[in-house]
């Protein structure tokens, strides 16, 4: 008898540990695919991943950001299209490009800058976690809250306006990018 | 050590001196700083021109000078969603019939709602043209009732002047001076001739304002230098021979197929490319006069830049308070302003000196290998940042990195932090598991605990 159960047992001591293998297996290889990605980006930064004549990258350039996402980071930036910016409001685009408009510039920019690498899945995964809703920090201190809705993740910011995110990560050397297709804003300081 | 001794000198003068050497730092290399609601004194990117009488009786020519005219601008400089840039004018009109002294003063200003094209150019010879017209019309009716220091600004129908104008015509023997303009109207103050004569020759009572009057090459209060904007660049040579941007502010201030900037005398001017017109000037000074009490109306937190604590703290004899983009150091029992810095970022900095208690190489472990001081630049590290520091200006020339808050030990893991965020490279290593939650922040990865979500240590230097 006790010969029998040994064997089960270990028969299903090897099944338990293959089911916590499998997982990390899962893990490695998702991370596997994570790494493949930056190194098929090469030495190509946020910066230089950004459509020069978006107005985006416009943006970033006038605020001084621009030489910032080409450092190590790594960053995780949501990139409005130019779409959005149009859908802004007569002239607020221009007006942040003004010098004098930089500390605004400054606000808006970096509330869309995330810090460390979080790809599409992560925030969906948190999303779950937190039962429908996650809050992301952002680099500017303010936060978003994520959320899905249907199969796309919802970013919702400080003023309550939301952005769909397009759902793909584009990893470079040092973060990832995330188009949307809203302006995010961080809303009223006290 | 010698070099960042040096530079903690350079950068502990720059600082120590407030009047002088901040001002004189700022001076010239004035980054897209707010620009701000002039004080009584200046008008801090106020554009005003004054414009002598013409026609009829004597002449008589007075400049409306800086101290008169006080914009309020919010953080947001472009309130009326324009986008081009607002120019105020002033002509001063001797109306015929009069004894001359009969002094009508016309604000103009142009929301420039077009592009930089439509703005009104050479104002001056239109108002010359009016000399001889006898423009008491119905506009001017409406300004007949002028109780107290508000007067309504009447909608200009535009005729002569492209884009919104809006203008307040004054008549009769007293010259006002706007007190502050905003979307709905016009306000003015009485003041006397003799006062507008003093702004024509200084900056309030008494001259300079302190900062520029170090700088040797006579001084030009904001006022004078709103007067330039529309005015060839070659009229601002007669206060500061103007230079190129420093090399590493081009990155802020530069050149294109409109605009081209020079510095000279303490500002930054924008230049229109098509017709070599001053078109906009970066002011320097704050909204409050040194030596004055701050007048509360200028301080707004709106746009606080969050790390502007740690730049300014708090001392028991110096009280900071922030608004409209500019620092404003006050003495704690007196009230009275000491300095005024300008912020030129929201909360990082770029164009500002850095302060001297960050004198020393203080970069995180993490980013000390990407980050090291050599012969053009120095990093230091404040909440918020690093920042990369010019040598030989020793003001920040560039946020070399972003930083959170940062993520401590011991602690609660902060609200944001709920998504996995470890970058890509250590992914394979280091991944959520019911046991354990991995998060990245500054530089550092660091282990969680996921049932009390307690930032358990630091696993990794990145």
């Amino acid at each position: 008898m006790k010969r029998s159960l040994i064997p089960l047992a270990v028969a299903a001591g090897a099944l338990a540990l293959t089911a916590c293998n499998t997982q990390n297996q899962a893990h490695k290889d998702e991370a596997d695919k994570g790494t493949e990605a930056v190194q098929k980006a090469g030495d190509k930064t946020i910066a230089a991943g950004l459509d020069q004549n978006s107005s985006f990258f416009k943006a970033t350039k006038a605020a001084g950001l621009d030489a910032t996402l080409a450092g190590p980071g790594p960053y995780t930036v949501i990139v409005p299209d130019d779409a959005a910016f149009a859908k802004l409001p007569q002239g607020t685009l221009d007006g942040w490009m003004k010098p004098e408009s930089r500390t605004e510039l400054t606000r808006v920019l970096t509330y869309h800058i995330l810090p460390g690498t979080v790809l599409a899945s992560d925030i969906g995964k948190a999303i779950d976690a937190g039962k429908g809703k996650a809050v992301l920090a952002t680099m500017g201190g303010g936060t978003l809250t994520a959320t899905r809705e249907g199969d796309k993740i919802v970013l919702t910011d400080g003023d309550g306006h939301k952005a769909t995110m397009a759902g793909s990560d584009e990893t470079l050397a040092n973060g990832v990018i995330h188009r949307v297709d809203g302006v995010l804003m961080p809303g009223k300081k006290a | 050590m010698m070099k960042w001794m040096l530079a903690a000198g350079a950068a502990a003068l720059a600082i120590a001196s407030p009047v002088s050497a901040e001002k004189g730092g700022h001076g010239g290399k004035g980054q897209g700083g707010q620009q701000v609601r002039a004080d009584r004194g200046g008008g801090g990117g106020g554009q005003k021109q004054a414009r002598a009488d013409r026609g009829g009786g004597e002449r008589q020519q007075h400049m409306n000078g800086g101290g008169g005219n006080r914009e309020v601008h919010s953080a947001n400089f472009d309130r009326g969603g324009g986008g081009g840039h607002r120019e105020f004018r002033t002509a001063n009109v001797n109306r015929g019939g009069d004894k001359g002294h009969a002094r009508q003063t016309r604000f103009v200003q142009n929301d420039n709602k077009g592009g930089g094209h439509d703005r009104v150019r050479n104002n001056q010879a239109r108002f010359e043209g009016r000399q001889a017209n006898n423009h008491q019309d119905r506009r001017q009716a409406m300004f007949e009732n002028r109780g107290g220091d508000h007067v309504r600004a009447a909608q200009f129908d535009g005729d002569r002047i492209h884009g919104n104008g809006r203008f307040a015509d004054l008549s009769g023997d007293k010259v006002f001076r706007v007190r502050d303009v905003d979307r709905h109207g016009v306000r003015f103050r009485d003041v006397d001739r003799d006062e507008l004569f003093g702004r024509r020759l200084g900056y309030g009572v008494g001259g300079c304002p302190p900062g520029l009057a170090k700088k040797g090459n006579g001084c030009m209060p904001p006022g004078q230098a709103a007067k330039f904007i529309g005015q060839p660049l070659v009229t601002a040579t007669r206060f500061g021979v103007l230079e190129p941007l420093p090399r590493s502010f081009n990155s802020l201030f530069y050149d294109n197929n409109d605009y081209y900037y020079r510095y000279g005398g303490g500002y930054v001017y924008r230049v229109d490319r098509h017709d070599d017109l001053i078109s906009g000037l970066v002011p320097l000074f704050g909204a409050a006069l040194v030596g004055q009490p701050l007048n509360p109306y200028f301080v707004n937190n709106y746009n606080q830049p969050p790390y502007y604590s740690a730049f300014y703290p708090d001392s028991p004899y110096d009280c900071h308070r922030y608004g409209y983009g500019y620092v404003y150091e006050t003495d704690c029992m007196t009230g009275l302003v000491e300095d005024v810095i300008p912020t030129y970022d929201y909360g990082y900095g770029v164009g500002q000196i850095m302060p001297a208690s960050y004198s020393y190489y203080n970069v995180p472990y993490a980013y000390r290998s990407y980050y090291t001081d050599n012969n053009d630049y120095y990093y230091r590290y404040a909440p918020g940042a690093i920042y990369q520091v010019d040598r030989g200006t020793a003001l920040i020339s560039a946020v070399a990195a972003l930083l959170t808050g940062g993520l401590s030990v011991g602690q609660q893991l902060p609200v944001g932090y709920s998504a996995y965020n470890v970058p890509l490279a250590y992914r394979s290593t280091y991944y959520d598991t019911p046991d354990a939650w991995y998060r990245y922040d500054n530089g550092y990865i660091y282990a969680v605990d996921p049932g009390t979500q307690m930032v358990r240590s630091i696993v990794y230097t990145v």
